[in-house]
Order: C-alpha cells, then structure tokens, then sequence
C-alpha cells in the first residue's frame, strides 16, 4: 500500500518528448548554447579576466590581443568580461520578464478561457487594446516618464538613510525595465493559455471531473490547465530568445537597464557609433546576441516538434 | 414506497438565435430504489440531456426550463451550482461514453479516483489512495496496487471502462448513470462490462440507469425500458412486455430491426422510413405521426399522454391512443 504514495517514474509524456528532443541536432545544439549561456551568467565573476568596470584609459578602443581577448572599449574596459557579465544581465532579463509576462499572461487566459462570460470578454478587450499600442511607445513612455522621479526619489531616499540599497540601480531595471517589459509582452501568451483551455475544457475528462463533484478551482488546476500546457512551453522558449532582444533594442533606444551595468544592447547601443573605426566593439555583443537567440529558436522548434509527435512526417 | 427519482413533465431547451428550440418535451420517469433501468432512443432523443440536466451538466446554451426531479426529498432541477456539485459523485454517479478519453492524460489512474475521494469526502491522501486500490480490486483490475500507479494511455479501453466504473461508484452513490458505457469497447469486453455493472449494482445496491440505442444489451440488463422519442417517452414497460408486446409503433420498428439469427442471411434489415424531427420542428401531436403507418388524423391534433395498456403487464404504459384502443379490441 505504501508503494503507491511514491511518485519515482517519470510521466512517459515527458520521457518521450525528451527522447524525440534529443534526437533533434539543431534542438540539442540550441541546449548546448543555453546551458553555457547559464552557466557563465551564474559564474560569470569568477570566469571573467578583468572587472566590468575597472578603467583603463591608457588601452582605450584596443583591437583584439592577447591581454584583452576581444579588445577594449573607449573607456578601456574589457570588452570579453563584459560580455560575461552582460550574459547576467541577459539572462535575468530573458527568465525575469518572461516569467512575469507568463504568469499575468496564464492567470489571465485561464480564468478568461475557463470561467467565459464578462470577464472573459473584458480580458480579450484588455488584450487586444494593449497588442495595438505599439510595444517600443509603451516602453519608453513608461521609463520616460517614471525613471527619473523614482531615481531622485530613491536618491533622496539614500541622502536621508546613507543606507546603499537606495543607491542600486538594479532595483529600477528590476522594477520599471522588467516590469514595462512584461507589460507588453503579456497579451500573447494570454491568448494563447484562453484557446488551449477553451479546447481542454470540453473535453470528456474535464465533465467526467465535473460528474464527480470536483469544484471549478480542482478542475482548472489539475485536469484543465496541466493539459494546456505544452504549447506554452514551446512559447516560453522562444519567448526567451525575443526578451532579450527586446531588452537590447531598450538599451539600444537608452530605456534598458542602466549603465554602467553592462548588457549586450547597450554594448551594441555603444558600438554602433564608433564601428567604422572600431568594428570588434559592435561585432562582439551582437554575435553573441544573435547566437544565443537563435539558440532557444532552436530550442523552441526542437520542444514544437517533441510535444507534438503527430504533426511530424 | 416513494421513487428514488422521480421525473415529471422535464422539458430541456437550447437557446438559439431566433427563440429557444424544445429538445426534451414533457418526460415523465420514475426510478425506484435499486431498480435497473434502460432509456432507449436514437442520437438526438434527448436521453443523455435528460439524465445530465439532473445534475446541472448540461452544456452552455441547453437550459432545463420546466418540470421537477425528486431526489432524496429535493427537486434536483432547484438545486444551487453548489449542492448540485455535492450530488454529483456521492449520490448520483456517472460512467461516460469513451473511456478513451474521459480520463485525465496527465494524472495516474489510482490519483485520478483517489482525488475523488479527497474532495468529495474529505479522505487524508493515504487513506484516498489505499480506498482507490480496493475499488480497482472491486472493479475486477487484476493487479490493483501496480494498476493504481499506471497513467491512463497504459491502459487497454476495457481496463479503462473498469477505472471509470471505480471512479464512478468512489462516492458510493444511490444511483448510477451509465452513459453508453460500452459503445466504444470490442462485443466481449462489452459482455464483460455488462456483468460487471450488473454484479456491482447488487453489491452495492444502487439503482442504474443505462442510456443506450442498443436494445439488445439493454434486454439482458435492465428491469425496466423507456423508449425515448423525440424527447418524450414513448413507451414504458418491464423489459418482457417490451419484448414480447411492443405497443407503440416506433417501439416496434426498433424491434423490427434488430438484426436475428433466423432472418435470411442476404435480405435487408427493416428500417424505420423518415427521420426525427428537428429540435424546434416538432409537429403538433405525436412527434412520431409522421414516420407512422398506423397514424389517423387525430394524431397530429395532441400530443398522446402515456396510458396502462390493456391486457398487458400493470407498469406497461405506452404513450399511443391508437394502439392502447387495439390492444383493448
């Protein structure tokens, strides 16, 4: 009796999906990538040859050598260890606001999808209107506009409690960047949880649950939203790829996360305007951007076909 | 002795644009304590409506709008979404159609029945999953404990149809509604499944209602059959009346085509000619009027209550005046 309380085999589902995924070459080199994208942002202090800061301004815009692997910007800062530390900054951005636009967007698509009626309504409403502003206005509206009170009301903060945490920039790229990125990302994934429980929930296990007496909240969480799943993963997965970019392009427009902390958008933000004369500064972060977006494309295609074998030939 | 259910004059709409369409007109049914019944009826009579609309699963859009249901002292069509769902498992519960898919992907079969008890009726996790085992066993799943770990895909359509059996009954309800239950499964597994209820519903001494369009099964199970038409029964009789004095016309057409062993191997089965009318279409009078050869002008002017047939069994009743005339001629 006690043996079926333990739950030591994993759902086939999931083993099958995982052994189509490995089977998938482009799949398993877009893992590859992630895993050391991963594995520098976590370690990327002790990886790294110099500090992301430290100056030296007499080894200004220096080509690639062997002291500097990737050569040095126009403050004399190694280009290679900031683009370890950039992978931090990519990385919380990519799991950050992916997660953040995930959970309003499931939240949201479910009760809409599950529950109908007027509030269903409402949210589709909600989702249409925020899809047809256009995602960069949104953005740089909301940094625009609030980045700089919420910078001297934290500066202000600081003067009166001389306490640092009042001082770290990494709460308003948390906060506002984060957060006005996961505004705008949002709508789609509600759409997309709204039509997979749509679909789930008409089907025959979902009113065998209800012939047993199970309440609405069971029914969503256990038999409703575990079957709606799959495609948001493969959405997810891309959607990694696409907060990084759109984190870039912020940088890019100067709404991103805040110098000096070093991100590949305002890297390549930097870069463009000297790569006549200093190309290595541009191509360096982009190369790296573009490689590990197509990595959880990669991924995100591997995951489509894995979890759904009936659409493959 | 009072009816465990008692239906009356159950009228189910759905909404459409351009006023709602009448698919359950006026049925009248009683279920007693214990007793097995069949509701007989081609797709679209209404008989799966009836029985979902008792517990408030009706789909969006279909609506009970008149009648009563006496459960247990309460008239089931008043009930709140709330007590409704307190019904449902525990005093009324269900076997679906495909077993194939009326189970959850994503949850083993032990956890699937197990959750049942859990919210239901409050079991801690072990006590849930340990009652799950014994209802696999009373199921007849040979195996019960490594049956109760398996997820439902492992499973063949009649091991399913057993674990949806055992959910069913996890609440030990008074009565069990069994929606086709066997439409999908292979003859044998089929007998099986047959036997199965049957032995259960004296164990555990519940009363069963069996939607079916299969009267051949039916013969063997029920007590009692109501033919479904059109959304009223047609005709209601202990199971040997039905088969040894079909009354109502579209009873008979039924029985007409069943397929038997004596029939000359190449000759077409008999069909009933026409098609039921549409929800919304009905015509005044019998609904059957118009598909039959025994129709006179009064049939299409009201809609023929059911009455005793004369000479027959006492509980016979059939829901047509120019047969019940004949059968006292």
């Amino acid at each position: 009796m006690t043996a079926i309380a333990e739950d030591d085999r994993p759902s086939s589902l999931w083993r099958d999906a995982w052994k189509r995924l490995r089977r998938n070459r482009l799949a398993v080199i877009g893992l590859f990538i992630i895993a050391i994208l991963v594995i520098v942002a976590a370690f990327g202090p002790w990886m790294s040859p110099y500090d992301f800061l430290s100056q030296n301004l007499d080894a200004r815009n220096q080509p690639p050598s062997g002291l500097h692997w990737l050569g040095t910007d126009d403050l004399g800062r190694d280009v290679l260890s900031r683009l370890i530390y950039g992978a931090r900054t990519a990385f919380l951005v990519a799991v950050g606001v992916t997660v953040a636009a995930v959970l309003i967007g499931v939240v949201l698509g479910a009760i809409a999808g599950f529950y109908g009626g007027a509030f269903d309504r409402f949210v589709m409403w909600f989702t249409d209107m925020t899809m047809s502003v256009p995602q960069l206005l949104l953005v740089v509206v909301i940094n625009a506009s609030l980045k700089q009170p919420i910078s001297l009301w934290m500066e202000a903060r600081y003067m009166e409690t001389l306490n640092p945490i009042w001082r770290n920039s990494a709460i308003i790229d948390f906060v506002l960047v984060f957060g006005s990125m996961a505004l705008i990302t949002w709508p789609p994934y509600a759409r997309l949880v709204r039509a997979q429980v749509l679909s789930v929930r008409g089907r025959p296990y979902v009113t065998a649950a209800r012939a047993l007496g199970l309440t609405n909240r069971i029914i969503l969480m256990r038999y409703v939203l575990p079957n709606a799943m799959g495609p948001l993963i493969v959405a997810v997965s891309a959607g990694l790829g696409t907060a990084m970019v759109l984190e870039s392009a912020f940088s890019f427009l100067g709404v991103g996360v805040t110098p000096p902390t070093p991100s590949w958008g305002n890297m390549i933000s930097d870069g463009l305007r000297v790569w006549t004369n200093y190309p290595h500064l541009l191509l360096a972060p982009a190369a790296v951007l573009a490689v590990v977006t197509v990595a959880f494309n990669f991924l995100g295609d591997g995951l489509n076909d894995a979890l759904n074998p009936k659409g493959q030939k | 002795m009072t009816a465990l259910l008692d239906i009356r004059g159950l009228t189910i709409d759905i909404a459409r644009d351009g006023g709602p369409a009448r698919v359950v007109d006026g049925i009248d049914l009683a279920i007693q304590q214990g007793e097995s019944v069949g509701i007989v009826g081609e797709s679209g009579c209404g008989k799966s409506l009836t029985m979902l609309s008792l517990v408030g699963l009706l789909p969006n859009r279909i609506r009970a709008t008149g009648g009563s249901a006496m459960f247990g002292g309460r008239d089931l069509l008043k009930l709140g979404p709330k007590e409704l769902r307190k019904v449902r498992g525990s005093e009324i519960g269900f076997i679906f159609q495909d077993p194939m898919t009326s189970l959850n992907p994503v949850i083993r079969v032990g956890d699937q029945i197990a959750e049942a008890l859990i919210w239901q009726k409050g079991l801690a996790k072990e006590a849930a999953q340990a009652r799950a085992v014994e209802l696999l066993e009373l199921v007849g799943i040979p195996g019960p404990a490594e049956r109760a770990r398996a997820w439902p895909h492992e499973l063949s359509g009649g091991m399913r149809q057993r674990v949806m059996i055992a959910m069913g009954l996890a609440g030990h309800p008074r009565l069990l509604i069994a929606d086709e239950p066997t439409t999908a499964l292979d003859v044998t597994i089929q007998a099986q499944i047959v036997d199965l209820v049957r032995e259960l519903k004296d164990k555990m001494q519940m009363a069963v209602v069996w939607i079916t369009h299969d009267l051949a099964l039916i013969a063997g199970l029920a007590d009692r059959i109501a033919v479904l038409y059109a959304g009223t029964v047609v005709e209601d009789a202990p199971v040997s009346a039905i088969f040894e004095r079909p009354t109502h016309p579209y009873t008979r057409g039924l029985l007409a085509s069943l397929p038997t062993l004596a029939g000359a191997a190449m000759e077409r089965l008999p069909s009933i000619g026409g098609t039921p009318p549409e929800p919304g279409r009905r015509p005044p009078g019998c609904p059957f009027a118009p598909r039959c050869a025994h129709a006179v002008a009064a049939c299409a002017e009201a809609v023929p209550r059911l009455a005793p047939v004369p000479g027959s069994d006492p509980r016979h009743r059939v829901a047509c005046p120019v047969m019940t005339e004949r059968a006292a001629a």
